[in-house]
């Protein structure tokens, strides 16, 4: 009970939040909200108990990506946004298109229902993830080292000043 | 318990937010902003239906996602950038260059 109230808590702050990264018009109070939202959402992974996801969620996105977010937002310089010129009607159409896929897929979920978890499944701690992750899917993990190493040197390619000679 | 309707919602409505984001706005750092809260709610649902079928599966392919969202992020970046620096401005209106 305790547990349903907490992760009600969180979602909520997450939807919340995420609603207003969207509306904000000032990118930089954008970015502080995004933080929030990674937070309540790293809350809503303890209260799965995916202890192990919250933390990464909590060091990368909290401590990586909001952090390059506000870098960026400093280098670009903010006087150069233009106000948003699209009109009301194509707004309020283009936002129908998210709340009809969310309307439809909530109707999907609630009239099919959902299988319970088979019986004899095993564990989902910590342990049995650290063993099925470097057993089952060890190839996709040496995989990302890669795709990490190719990011690292593909961004550097993009964003460095071309030199004339 | 927490019943998996209520995370597979919370997942859902965190992305359909996401979604908007990305096709409303037009502010580019705001759109890349809007793609992390799209990744965010399918974690979400990632690890409740790993906490549901217990199985280590969902965290493992939340980790896979959190890795690729970095990804994504870091050129994204390179690319908003580079484009500042030749446009002076990262407006998507001003990105019409292969308008046919």
């Amino acid at each position: 009970m305790i547990t349903l109230a907490v992760f009600a808590l969180f979602g909520v702050l997450a939807v919340v939040a995420a609603l207003l990264v969207v509306v904000q018009k000032n990118a930089m109070h954008s970015v502080l909200y995004l933080a929030f939202t990674v937070l309540a959402t790293a809350g809503v992974f303890f209260t799965l108990q995916a202890e192990y996801l919250g933390a990464i969620q909590i060091l990368v996105y909290g401590g990586g990506i909001v952090v390059l977010y506000i870098f960026v937002i400093i280098i670009v310089n903010l006087k150069e946004i233009v106000p948003e010129r699209r009109g009301l009607i194509p707004k309020l159409f283009l936002v129908g298109v998210p709340v009809l896929l969310c309307a439809e897929v909530v109707t999907l979920v609630l009239r099919t229902g959902f299988p319970a978890a088979p019986a004899g499944a095993g564990e989902a701690g910590l342990k049995e993830t650290a063993e099925m992750l470097l057993s089952s899917y060890l190839l996709p993990f040496e995989l990302a080292s890669v795709l990490l190493l190719v990011v690292l040197v593909g961004a550097i390619v993009v964003a460095r000043k071309e030199i004339h000679r | 318990m927490i019943p998996i309707e209520a995370v597979l919602g919370l997942g859902l409505i965190v992305f359909s937010i996401g979604l908007a984001g990305v096709i409303v706005r037009k502010n580019l750092v705001i759109m890349l902003m809007s793609l992390e809260l799209l990744l965010n709610g399918v974690n979400i649902i990632l690890a409740g239906l790993g906490r549901h079928l217990n199985s280590p599966r969902g965290s493992i392919f939340a980790l896979f996602v959190i890795i690729i969202a970095v990804s994504e992020a870091a050129v994204g970046f390179a690319l908003v950038l580079s484009y500042f620096r030749h446009k002076k401005s990262y407006d998507t209106d001003v990105l019409n260059d292969l308008k046919g």
